[in-house]
């Protein structure tokens, strides 16, 4: 297919899409439907809820495309549109967009301290379907804090912001998160070298 | 510095800046202790390695032709557009004499849906699955069951029915690509007469539908009590519905 990149630029389609054009509104859809989907299914790992949420996010965007004055980039503009979209649905379904761990999680929730213990590193490079998958099983507030920050680039602030959570905390989580993540990646790899 | 100070100023250093340099008691600490030299060193490679998600994954082409049925339900979409500006990917259609080549296509599109709905909710539940035959209705689902497209693009199922899917190679569906139906085959005509980027998308999407129809299709054959399944089926045929019923409408 066409890349419709190569066609016509993201302003031009900006500027037609405020003028209700169709063709202008699929274009600025094309260009940034992998980032916005990824962003949903990192955020709820679930596809139909995935592909709803898309919908909705640039559907949020084509309605309010013309009060877009082009202070900020696109597509930064759209990024937020859609995660302020999936904060929205998991606060809707009473899920934790942060987590509460600092006041109500025990020990137990917390990740595994390894100190003086030399268990598997994680040398080399992690399979992108396991990490994917550890990711998956993060609890919902780690998972949010840990793809906005390390997979969609977002700072900690920006975060806190979008979250409704201090800063600090947001360092915290996305620091316990990885830390799961460690956990969870080094038993897949031990699990792995157990059946193969 | 202990183990446990390290610890406790991690999530302040490890911020995903690649290389970034730790202070120098920190650095100091982690160089002669092994165990927090690979937590360091893990913790950054999880950073560095989830960034290359980002964008990772395609949404199935009906995402697009939800969105844009509700543009234009919403009245958001005015216009097709200056042709002179417009975007290779979906150009103004610049035939004028043939509107009367479409006008199949709202029975049809109804056709769909109707017999989707047939299909799921009058199918009997086979006493034995796997020797029994479909119930075929008399209307469409027999040949837009058929209508099987050359599996360069499908639409992914949602993750439970991708989960239940999971069976053996046999067990998926076959290797051999049925012809399209006779209503895919007028579809088909009827698109190809759009500009080739348009013609491409349609042909993409539709099929891409009729992969979910059938793989869905395949799946309740074999699970008939799953009343998820029919209803993602019955989503399916919806969206082919809706597929028409754009097609006729940029048609026209």
């Amino acid at each position: 297919m066409t890349d419709p990149k190569q066609s016509i630029s993201e302003r031009e389609a900006i500027e037609q899409a405020k003028q209700g054009h169709e063709a202008a509104f699929e274009v600025l859809y094309h260009l940034h439907k992998r980032r916005v989907y990824s962003l949903c299914l990192r955020m709820v790992s679930n596809p139909a809820q995935a592909e709803d949420l898309a919908q909705e996010a640039f559907l949020q965007l084509f309605r309010k495309i013309g009060t877009f004055r082009g202070e900020s980039a696109f597509s930064t503009w759209l990024h937020r549109m859609t995660v302020n979209v999936v904060l929205m649905q998991l606060r809707k379904k009473g899920l934790p967009v942060v987590s509460l761990e600092e006041t109500l999680e025990g020990e137990d929730e917390a990740p595994r301290k390894e100190f003086g213990t030399k268990d598997l590193k994680l040398t080399g490079s992690i399979d992108r379907l396991q990490l994917q998958r550890a990711i998956d099983r993060l609890p919902p507030g780690y998972r949010t804090v840990f793809v906005l920050h390390d997979v969609e680039g977002f700072e900690h602030n920006e975060i806190a912001q979008m979250v409704g959570c201090s800063v600090g905390n947001s360092k915290s989580q996305l620091h316990k998160a990885r830390l799961k993540l460690r956990e969870y990646l080094k038993f897949m790899r031990a699990e792995k070298a157990k059946t193969g | 510095m202990t183990c446990a100070d390290v610890e406790r100023v991690l999530p302040e250093l490890l911020d995903g800046t690649p290389d970034r340099a730790l202070p120098a008691e920190v650095e100091a600490h982690v160089k002669s202790c092994p165990a927090c030299s690979d937590l360091v060193s893990d913790l950054n490679l999880i950073s560095s390695e989830a960034r290359q998600l980002a964008a990772s994954e395609e949404p199935a082409p009906r995402v697009w032709v939800r969105i844009a049925a509700q543009l234009r339900a919403e009245g958001l979409i005015r216009d097709e557009g200056p042709a002179t500006a417009r975007p290779v990917l979906v150009p103004v259609p610049t035939y004028s004499g043939r509107r009367w080549s479409a006008w199949w296509l709202a029975p049809v599109a109804a056709a769909v849906l109707a017999a989707g709905s047939y299909v799921i909710s009058h199918k009997p539940v086979p006493q034995v699955a796997t020797q029994q035959a479909p119930a075929t209705p008399v209307t469409a689902p027999t040949a837009v069951m058929a209508a099987v497209p050359p599996a360069a693009v499908r639409a992914p199922a949602p993750q439970q029915l991708a989960q239940k899917s999971a069976k053996p190679a046999g067990a998926r569906r076959s290797e051999v690509e049925p012809a399209p139906s006779e209503e895919d085959q007028q579809f088909l005509s009827a698109v190809s007469t759009l500009a080739p980027s348009m013609r491409t998308t349609y042909e993409l999407q539709l099929q891409a539908v009729n992969a979910d129809i059938r793989e869905t299709q395949a799946y309740v054959d074999r699970n008939p009590g799953d009343m998820d399944a029919r209803q993602h089926l019955m989503d399916a045929y919806q969206q082919k519905a809706l597929l028409y019923q754009i097609a006729l409408d940029r048609i026209q």
